[in-house]
């Protein structure tokens, strides 16, 4: 009975909230329910486990599960789906409830959830999936999660003989993990134009199976790519089960076993979203790279990390990063530094505030390689936002660049930022900050600033 | 002929965790606006020979616990060595790595890991992180300084009979309940200062290659480096601590 009354609140909660507010309610009705039934979500009827599907790890987790649903989405399938993103036990929770039948009933033809890794332990213990893909497992909110091996001690708790793992053979943490699945696949990305290699000085990674150094011969994105460990053997496969290869920046094309499919978002971290979507599509859902190709056509990332802005006559580039996070400072990076038309580079790295206590951090830009921007035409910099602004100029000046070469604004001031902006004799503006401040500068071009 | 500054960066692959290399770009930097020539040799497992005091200066960052017993094993066979180095020569450890130095390391899974028993305390793996800022004063090299950093804190230290590195004014330390931050040892410095520690503080930097000189017989570098812009980060650090929200209660010292 508690479950009966949990699902009616929640259905009605749910109800309540899209009325007053349409993009909201997508955790709140789930976590409500879940204390009125602790056990909520085991409580649906008709989930057939072997057709759910969790995708987890630290980065690109929103974007291969909307392409996931997308893609079966367009070939007929019936899908229950967090799109929005809510990845706790309560977003889940309010999903299955707004889509189950007034008894709790579920009648879809596959489950795929996004689902945060730190709390994959709780999720599975209500619901657990047969399929899981781990996208990466990388530094990432050390305030919470500490290291790596934090995270892959969790999902030591959740992953067991009955899963089928679906792996990104060109990181090694997720590899580990197919030592104890009862079916690995693998999806990589073959080298490509923008692949690159690091100074011999910034470090890798120790073997996850024997502690030793890692090699990488390039890497796809920052900490991923072909690697291999000396002493014991381990290394990414030559040729993975799904593999983009023939990545053509030009004609926005790539291949995947021999079919060309358009390329919605060209930028190399999307690659591996690419190929993993598809591994799971036909080796979970029984939809081949060839029925799929269609679907990339007009695929549509929610929350995509790259808005560009017109102010003026300048272009304001803007690439969300994820604090605490080297990989997507890096890549944002690489995407500058892949750009050698002049332009002007701002970057507002911030107090972490996800949680009490707030607290500066900008020690993992040291993880990132900033030369390639430094030597790819850059006009002036701007280093901006409270108490971290001095941190930013210094990481630039270690890369050597001119003191005298930095505007630093102790401040988060947009109209401060907006006349430093105007200084700029070039009309290419790079922007990295937060999204609270690039909301506010948004908002204030729309306001008729431009 | 060139005079040149021997740098050791332990483990750099394996324990590499908050933007560690900063630390090495920091020392590096110091050395070369002296005019010396600054050599970085990586230590790992596969390093055959490993003799601390070739170096003038040994740096081992923070790191996963999953790796400490392989390095306790690489290491053991130099701890007396490493005793006798931190005597008279500049070593930094930071974060996690701290408690591989002390005696024993209990985890949350309720297993040991032995330490190599260089510096007299116990570490604790916690459950939970704590990340925070941390802001201390201490002494180094006959010099008082105030140190601006962070912390991710993932094992509590309990020091038995060392000596504190620093006194803490705002943060976390050592283990939440007390005033020390990380410890001292001869010439060794054991702390849980992220940021990086020495391109935030570069008057510790300094301190070190000061120290380096002295060893070396060279002549104290007089010209002191533009430290204005850390000096502004700092103020304005303390700026941020003085205001913000906290979760720290006796110890957090404003």
């Amino acid at each position: 009975m508690k479950f009966y009354l949990a699902l009616w609140f929640a259905k009605l909660m749910g109800i309540a909230i899209k009325l007053v507010s349409k993009g909201r309610g997508t955790n709140l009705p789930g976590e409500k329910a879940l204390t009125i039934d602790p056990d909520f979500v085991k409580h649906f009827k008709n989930i057939d486990y072997s057709k759910v599907i969790f995708i987890t790890g630290t980065n690109g987790k929103s974007s291969t599960t909307n392409l996931i649903t997308h893609i079966l989405k367009e070939n007929g399938k019936k899908i229950v789906s967090n799109l929005e993103g809510a990845n706790l036990l309560g977003g889940i929770a309010t999903v299955l409830a707004k889509e189950a039948s007034l008894s709790g009933k579920l009648k879809a033809d596959y489950y795929v959830f996004e689902t945060d890794e730190r709390y994959l332990p709780l999720i599975y213990a209500q619901l657990p999936a047969e399929n899981m893909l781990i996208t990466n497992l990388q530094k990432d909110q050390v305030q919470r999660n500490g290291d790596p091996d934090f995270i892959i001690r969790k999902l030591k708790e959740v992953v067991n003989p009955r899963m089928t793992l679906i792996l990104n053979n060109e990181e090694p943490r997720s590899r580990f993990f197919e030592e104890i699945a009862r079916r690995s696949i693998y999806y990589g990305v073959s080298r490509h134009d923008e692949s690159f290699n690091k100074g011999a000085d910034y470090p890798t990674q120790a073997c996850p199976k024997c502690h030793h150094d890692m090699s990488f011969d390039y890497y796809n994105v920052d900490s991923i790519g072909a690697f291999h460990c000396d002493f014991c053997g381990f290394a990414s496969k030559s040729t993975p089960d799904y593999e983009v290869t023939d990545l053509n920046f030009v004609e926005k094309s790539f291949k995947l076993k021999n079919v060309v499919f358009h390329m919605p978002y060209d930028l190399p971290f999307m690659f591996y979203n690419y190929a993993g979507a598809l591994a799971v599509c036909e080796e979970i859902c029984g939809i081949t790279p060839a029925a799929a190709t269609k679907s990339f056509e007009n695929f549509k990332n929610i929350g995509g990390r790259f808005e560009i802005l017109t102010y003026k006559n300048k272009t304001i580039k803007y690439m969300r990063i994820k604090q605490e996070n080297p990989d997507t400072l890096q890549s944002a990076l690489n995407i500058m530094a892949s750009d050698p038309s002049e332009k002007m580079v701002a970057l507002g790295l911030y107090v972490v505030n996800d949680f009490v206590p707030h607290y500066i951090n900008t020690f993992y830009a040291f993880d990132c390689d900033f030369k390639p921007v430094v030597e790819s035409n850059v006009e002036r910099y701007l280093c901006f936002s409270e108490h971290v602004s001095y941190d930013t100029a210094n990481r630039l000046i270690y890369d050597g660049v001119a003191k005298e070469a930095i505007t630093i604004m102790d401040s988060d001031d947009i109209n401060e930022i907006f006349a430093e902006i105007d200084k700029a004799e070039t009309d290419n503006i790079y922007l990295i900050t937060w999204i609270s401040t690039f909301e506010k500068m948004k908002k204030f071009i729309e306001g008729g600033q431009n | 002929m060139e005079q040149t500054i021997k740098v050791g960066w332990l483990f750099n692959n394996m324990f590499n965790l908050h933007g560690d290399r900063g630390n090495l770009l920091a020392i590096r930097a110091e050395g070369e606006r002296r005019g010396y020539r600054v050599e970085v040799e990586q230590i790992n497992l596969e390093t055959v020979v490993f003799n601390p005091m070739d170096f003038d200066f040994l740096f081992c960052p923070p790191g996963e616990i999953e790796h400490f017993e392989a390095v306790a094993a690489y290491l053991e066979p130099h701890r007396k060595e490493l005793m006798d180095y931190i005597e008279t020569r500049p070593m930094l450890v930071t974060g996690t790595t701290v408690g591989l130095f002390g005696e024993t390391i209990s985890r949350d899974d309720q297993s040991a890991i032995r330490g190599l028993g260089i510096i007299e305390i116990e570490a604790r793996e916690n459950h939970a992180v704590y990340g925070d800022d941390l802001y201390y004063s201490c002494q180094y090299n006959g010099k008082e300084m105030e140190i601006i950093g962070s912390q991710i804190q993932m094992i509590d230290l309990d020091i038995k009979e060392e000596s504190p590195f620093g006194r803490l004014k705002y943060g976390y330390g050592n283990n939440g309940a007390t005033k020390f931050e990380g410890v001292i040892s001869g010439k060794g410095i054991f702390t849980n200062t992220l940021g990086p520690v020495l391109v935030c503080n570069p008057w510790l930097t300094e301190e070190i290659i000061n120290l380096i000189e002295v060893n070396k017989n060279w002549p104290i570098w007089e010209d002191h480096r533009d430290n204005s812009l850390e000096q502004a980060s700092l103020k304005t650090k303390i700026v941020h601590i003085d205001k913000k929200e906290t979760r720290l209660k006796d110890i957090a010292v404003r």
